[in-house]
This record gives C-alpha cells, sequence and structure tokens, in this order.
C-alpha cells in the first residue's frame, strides 16, 4: 500500500476524511457542506437583503423611474430615456449649484476640521474646566438646525441685526450678510463649519486619545520640535480618523439642506443654491419631479466617486 | 511604520462602500420619499377625513376642529380633523393620495386644487354649488370670487377665504417725513423719497426663505400697470409693454434706496419686525396686519389703490379654496359636510381667527369683522379690484403653482430687488424662458 493510495490518517483528518472512509468521494463531500453553509448563509442574510430592498432598493427603483419619465409626484408619465439627465447636465443653474456645493463642501470639510483640529488639540492639554468647554463646544452639534438658523438669521440678516450693527460700529460700514450674493455665501459657508466642527473635534480627539503619550516623550528626548511632533507625529497618526471624517462630513456638506435652506433659501439669485437644495426646489416648487431626481442621481453618483477615491486614501494610510 | 490601532484594520473595503452608498442614498431618498401625515386607510364608514393647514394661531386650529367634528351627516355620517403642516405639504398630500390614505375633503394651497384635478382626483363641487343655491348662501359670496374655480368639466372647488395683498402704511412715518400718501406711482416714487430721508422704506417688501411678498410685490405692481403674467388667453405674455414700464418703475424704486436693501433675504418674520420698528412706511402685506406685527396702536393703516400710469387700478388676491377628493367613503357626505363647514365658517371672524378676508358677505357684515376700519377698507376698496394670479387671464390652474413660489418667479423678484436687473425687458425675457421650461403644456 502506497502513500500514495493509501492517505495516513493524520492526512486524512487534514483533508476532513472519517477515519473508515473510503476516500472515494471527497470531492462530493466537500460540495455537499459548501451547500449546506451558502443555505445557512442564505437564510442568515435573507433579513438583511430584505431590509435593504425595502429601503434603499425600491426607493432607488423608484426614484430611477421617476428620473427617465417625464411625470409628476403622482403620475409616473411617459417614458423620455436620459433626456432628464441631458437637460440638467446642459442646464447652467445646474453647474452653478455644483460649483456652490464644491465650495460650500470644501469650506464645510477642511473648515471644520481646522477648528475642530486646533480645539482638540487644546482641549488636550490641562486647562481648567476642560470638560465643561468640551460640553460647550458640542452645543452647536447637538442645538436642532431649526433653532441655530433662526438665531443666525437675528444676528445677520437686516442692517440693525447685532453683527451688522457691530461692523458700523466699528466704522467697516454696514454689510448685508444675506442679501449680497457673495457675502451671504461666505456666511452659509462660516454657518457650516460653526455647526460642524464639533463633529471633527470628537472624532480627532478620540483618535487623539488613542495616541501613547511616550511616543511624544521619545520624539522629544530626540530633539524633535513641537511643529515637527505635530507634523510626523500627531497627524500621521490620526490620519486614518481624518480621512474618515473627511468623506463623512464630505458626505454631511452634499446633502446639507436645512444649512442652507432656513438661512438663505437658496438666494439671493442662488447665489447659496446647492445640488440638494436645487433638487428640492425643482421637485417641490416647480414640481418637475423627473429633472429633481436626475439632480439627486447624479450627486449619488459623484458622492460614491468621492468617497472611494478618499477609501483609497485610507488604505494607503494604512499599509504606510 | 503601521501606527494603526489593529481594530480599525478590520474597516472592510465592501463594508466601506455599502455604509458609503448608504449614506450618499440620502438624496435620492429624500427626493422621491414619501410624505409623512398619512394615517389609517380612508378612515371608518361614513367619517370623512377634513385636512386642514395652519392658517393662522394654534387658536384657529382648535376652533376649525370643533366645527369639523360638529359635523353630523344624514346617514349619521362624521368627519375627522387633522392639521398638515405647510412643510412639504404638497409632498404629504400626493403621497397620501397615492396610497389611498389621503383626505375626503381638505384646505391647502391656493391652486393644490387644479393640480390634483390634473391628475384625475378631485371630486367637482357643482353639487355643492346647487346646495349652495338652494340654501341662499351663492348670493352670499362676494363679486367674482367663485368665477375662478369654474373649469370645463365643473367646479373644481370652493373659496372660503382671501388671501388678499394691499398695501399699509404707518401713519406716524408719514407725518414725520411731511408728504402726503401716495395715489398713483410718480407720488410713491416721492413718498418714498421722502421717506427715506426720515430713515424708512417706501416699498417694504421680502424675498428671503419662504417670503413670497416680494414675488407677490413684482405681480401686483404688473396687474396694478394693466398687465400680468398672462394674456387674456391663459398665455405666457410676460414680455408685453405694461409689464417692461412696472418693472422698470421698480428698478427705479431700487436704484432711488425706496427698496430695503437688505429685503432680498427678509423672511416673513424680518419683514415683520421691519414694519414693528418703524423701518418700514409703505408697502405691500396682507389682512390683519396689525396683529401680525404686533402693533395694535392705530398707528398701522391700509392705504388706497394706487393708480397705475396709464389709470389701472388692481391688486392680486389668493382666493384659498376647500376641495373634495374622489377617494371618499361617501361622496353624498362629502359635499354635504363641505356645505356644512361652509355654513358654520362665520364663527372663525366671529372669533377674530382669521388673517384672511371671507369670501362670504355676512360674514363681513359681523360686527367682530366690521369694526376693525382696516378690514371695511380692504372689502370696500380692494376687494372689487381684485384680480388672481392668472392675470390678464381668469381662470385658475395648475401652472400656477410653479408660478406661485417657483423658481423662475423667485430668481426674477430677487434680481430686481438686488438690482442685479439693470434692465427690466431682459430680466422679463429670462423669467419667461425659465417659466416655459417649468409649465406644462
Amino acid at each position: 500500500m502506497s502513500s500514495t493510495t493509501a492517505p495516513s490518517g493524520l492526512s486524512r483528518a487534514r483533508r476532513g476524511l472519517a477515519p473508515g472512509g473510503s476516500g472515494a468521494s471527497p470531492g462530493k463531500r466537500k460540495s455537499k457542506l459548501s451547500a449546506q453553509t451558502t443555505r445557512t448563509f442564505f437564510w442568515l442574510l435573507i433579513p438583511s437583503v430584505v431590509l435593504l430592498v425595502l429601503i434603499h432598493g425600491y426607493p432607488l427603483i423608484h426614484a430611477a423611474v421617476q428620473a427617465t419619465h417625464d411625470g409628476d409626484l403622482l403620475q409616473t408619465g411617459n417614458f423620455v430615456g436620459g433626456e432628464n439627465f441631458a437637460a440638467v447636465l446642459s442646464s447652467p443653474a445646474f453647474w452653478k449649484a455644483a460649483q456652490f456645493t464644491l465650495w460650500f463642501t470644501i469650506v464645510g470639510v477642511f473648515g471644520s476640521w481646522l477648528v475642530g483640529l486646533g480645539l482638540a488639540l487644546l482641549l488636550r492639554t490641562k486647562i481648567p474646566a476642560g470638560s465643561t468647554f468640551k460640553v460647550l463646544l458640542l452645543l452647536p452639534w447637538v442645538v436642532p438646525i431649526v433653532v441655530s438658523s433662526t438665531a443666525w438669521n437675528w444676528l445677520v440678516a437686516t442692517p440693525d441685526s447685532l453683527i451688522p450693527s457691530l461692523f458700523r460700529s466699528f466704522g467697516l460700514g454696514t454689510p448685508l450678510f444675506l442679501a449680497d450674493p457673495t457675502l451671504a455665501s461666505i456666511t452659509v459657508m462660516v454657518f457650516k463649519v460653526w455647526v460642524s466642527f464639533p463633529f471633527m473635534m470628537m472624532m480627532i480627539s478620540a483618535a487623539l486619545a488613542s495616541v501613547d503619550t511616550t511616543v511624544y516623550e521619545a520624539a522629544s528626548m530626540d530633539g524633535a520640535s513641537r511643529w515637527q511632533q505635530f507634523t510626523q507625529i500627531t497627524l500621521p497618526l490620526i490620519a486614518r480618523s481624518t480621512y474618515i471624517s473627511w468623506i463623512l462630513m464630505t458626505i454631511f456638506c452634499v446633502n446639507d439642506f436645512p444649512t442652507i435652506y432656513l438661512l438663505t433659501g437658496g438666494g439671493p439669485v442662488s447665489a447659496t443654491t446647492s445640488l440638494v437644495v436645487l433638487a428640492y426646489r425643482t421637485v417641490f416648487q416647480d414640481f418637475a419631479t423627473g429633472p429633481g431626481v436626475a439632480i439627486a442621481f447624479v450627486m449619488t453618483m459623484t458622492l460614491v466617486v468621492i468617497s472611494v477615491l478618499l477609501y483609497r486614501q485610507i488604505r494607503k494610510s494604512s499599509v504606510e | 511604520m503601521n501606527v494603526q490601532p489593529a481594530a480599525s484594520k478590520a474597516f472592510s473595503r465592501r463594508g466601506f462602500l455599502g455604509l458609503t452608498a448608504a449614506a450618499a442614498s440620502v438624496p435620492l431618498l429624500a427626493a422621491c420619499g414619501g410624505g409623512s401625515a398619512a394615517q389609517g386607510g380612508g378612515g371608518a364608514a361614513g367619517t370623512i377625513k377634513f385636512w386642514d393647514m395652519p392658517w393662522a394661531t394654534p387658536a384657529y386650529n382648535d376652533a376649525a376642529k370643533k366645527i369639523a367634528e360638529g359635523f353630523s351627516g344624514a346617514n349619521n355620517s362624521k368627519a375627522n380633523y387633522q392639521i398638515i403642516q405647510w412643510n412639504n405639504f404638497y409632498q404629504t398630500f400626493s403621497s397620501a393620495i397615492a396610497s389611498k390614505t389621503g383626505p375626503a375633503v381638505s384646505t391647502g394651497g391656493g391652486f393644490q386644487a387644479f393640480q390634483f384635478e390634473q391628475q384625475g382626483q378631485i371630486a367637482y363641487a357643482d353639487k355643492v354649488i346647487e346646495k349652495l343655491k338652494s340654501n341662499g348662501q351663492f348670493d352670499d359670496f362676494l363679486p367674482g370670487v367663485l368665477d375662478p374655480f369654474k373649469s370645463d368639466k365643473g367646479y373644481v372647488s370652493v373659496p372660503w377665504q382671501l388671501d388678499m395683498r394691499v398695501f399699509w402704511y404707518r401713519k406716524s412715518l408719514f407725518e414725520k417725513a411731511g408728504v402726503s400718501l401716495p395715489t398713483d406711482w410718480p407720488s410713491l416714487l416721492e413718498a418714498g423719497k421722502a421717506l427715506k430721508k426720515v430713515g424708512a422704506f417706501g416699498f417694504a417688501t421680502g424675498a428671503g426663505s419662504g417670503n413670497n411678498y416680494g414675488n407677490h410685490s413684482m405681480i401686483m405692481m404688473m396687474v396694478n400697470n394693466g398687465g400680468g403674467v398672462f394674456n387674456k388667453d391663459g398665455e405666457l405674455d410676460l414680455l408685453n409693454d405694461r409689464n417692461v414700464e412696472a418693472m422698470e418703475f421698480v428698478l427705479e424704486l431700487v436704484s432711488n434706496g425706496i427698496v430695503d436693501p437688505a429685503a432680498v433675504s427678509y423672511t416673513t418674520d424680518n419683514m415683520s419686525a421691519q414694519w414693528k420698528d418703524g423701518k418700514a412706511g409703505f408697502g405691500l402685506f396682507q389682512v390683519n396686519v396689525p396683529q401680525r406685527v404686533g402693533d395694535t396702536s392705530g398707528d398701522l393703516l391700509v392705504a388706497d389703490p394706487i393708480t397705475g400710469p396709464h389709470g389701472d387700478k388692481a391688486t392680486i388676491v389668493f382666493p384659498n379654496n376647500i376641495m373634495m377628493y374622489k377617494n371618499t367613503p361617501s361622496q353624498e357626505a362629502s359635499e354635504e359636510f363641505l356645505v356644512y363647514y361652509l355654513g358654520q365658517l362665520k364663527e372663525l371672524w366671529r372669533q377674530k381667527l382669521m388673517s384672511a378676508l371671507p369670501v362670504f358677505k355676512s360674514i363681513t357684515e359681523l360686527p367682530e369683522f366690521a369694526s376693525d376700519p382696516n378690514n371695511v377698507k380692504i372689502v370696500k376698496d380692494w376687494q372689487p379690484i381684485a384680480k388672481t394670479f392668472a392675470s390678464q387671464g381668469n381662470t385658475l390652474n395648475a401652472n400656477l403653482a410653479a408660478l406661485d413660489g417657483g423658481q423662475a418667479l423667485n430668481q426674477f423678484s430677487q434680481s430686481i430687488l438686488t438690482g442685479q436687473a439693470t434692465d427690466a425687458k431682459s430680466a422679463l425675457q429670462t423669467f419667461q424662458s425659465s417659466l416655459e421650461s417649468v409649465l406644462k403644456k
């Protein structure tokens, strides 16, 4: 009996064969096992799949139908193929909104990250009542956006509001923060940074908390300056959290409807109309469902692409 | 050196992509998602579902609920009452109607009945009108308020209140400025210049988030000059000479500083505050402004209508209406309820809960309504010259919903109020092109 025709008990066991088995049908046994496993996986997955289909699949399919038809919220209308997408992509209003969305997102993501990073580093040092400050700094994120936008409106809306009055008292004129297109854009972006920095602060604080302080002590003994410690140790150590927070904040900014709509309604003269505001106004104010949903589709595709690119950056940072 | 904690490596690509796709789908879900208000099915047998909007303070809805729930029909049919918020109301109605959980009778947006009529969801109100004729209420309607609701197929809905746009002024500011009330466009310009010298604005308005008074001011000035968005045949006609002339005049008001440069961003609350704080001297507003802005000292008064350069005298009105839907437990009960409800409307004005004009003459004669000289002036001087958004046409239609509150009119108004539009004709041309792309043929 050669070893090739009669495998030892140990090798049979490794191959998953019973000791007394013929060994003639190991493939069969394996495939039977796989089928069982597959069935188990299938039944275990069913609840999640059903939930996903109900929550995401159905609306997505319904939206796809709306985007390719000329109907309204009640009636599907006629199939128009890619006409709605073509109309949207050739519309100057879409590109103006896309441009504003881009700036809004860049300022929203990096502005809130910078402020959040600064405060997270500050709160890491031993300052009196640090925990109280942390809670207070969370307020812009915690307070409902309806309340904070109303507060901001009253701070800047009229020439006699607090902030324009302060400017006037310093001899800086009376800026119309919401009525001037450029100032309105800046105001909305600053508002977004104000609302979002607590989120960034918490993300970065959590990342910083996991960093071993002995790393800094070692670096300090090696003669690294504060700046070198920050750029060579702190930033790389929180890189992964940073990229994840950038992805999430990008999604928050692109999808942000209330911050803009409650403060400016997208005006003046569309200066602060983002893509999501444009989609809303197209569907619910112009009652043009197809083009409005087409805008939402374009936004979604863009977000997925951006997210995948940033995710690759996360993997890269992990490898490094 | 990989300095990441081990736990974070468990973050898989698929998991991440799934999360990302889910989060990124939010705009799609938001765009096609249903409303939130639908409750139950078609209601219990014989129970009419009546949906109403927050037309005034919560006390209004309490009173309206009491009226609705006091209904008892011939076959022992009843009615229940539900408030629908203005936020996303069209979506709320649409999704409820699509799922057959909508109301049998409702108030709603000014042109909502025509939108749902276009979609085959509205039950015509001709039998209600017949009943109103037989019970005498038909003759009680103020002149002209019913006509805009009559289509080729029948009455689409029945008006119940008039959201009128009239000029208001602050008496003390005119006295301080030493100028008379404007009677025509040149005197409006002169009054505006005089008011500016005392720190007030002579064409108060607002076009910020959710505020349509700026839009209404533009259309009102067109109509006041014998123009309008549509011609007599109901076709889009923004570039007519009267409209161009009206918008040139508004641009003149803007360039003279008679319009508040910040008005373009004013919400209705900001605008009310400007009236209360004595910054607004003269401007277009609704009924019951003193109560709305919180100044009942008698200093805020309704002005006379002003005459356009060609002798025209007009304003705009939004006749809010009650509609019936085909999805009802009993069409007879819906009609019976509507007739009953119209008959009880006087109670809302008797309790001084409304910020709009009634449609019935008898209500305008109630002491609670007629004791306010502003109300009397609006009924006497403004209601007879009021025209709808369909002007110069006569019949309301679904397209007006996309005009009122739509992006085209809003951008046009804002471009005029900011002075970005330096040429009225070009601004109107852009407005016309934008409207053409959204109005259904």
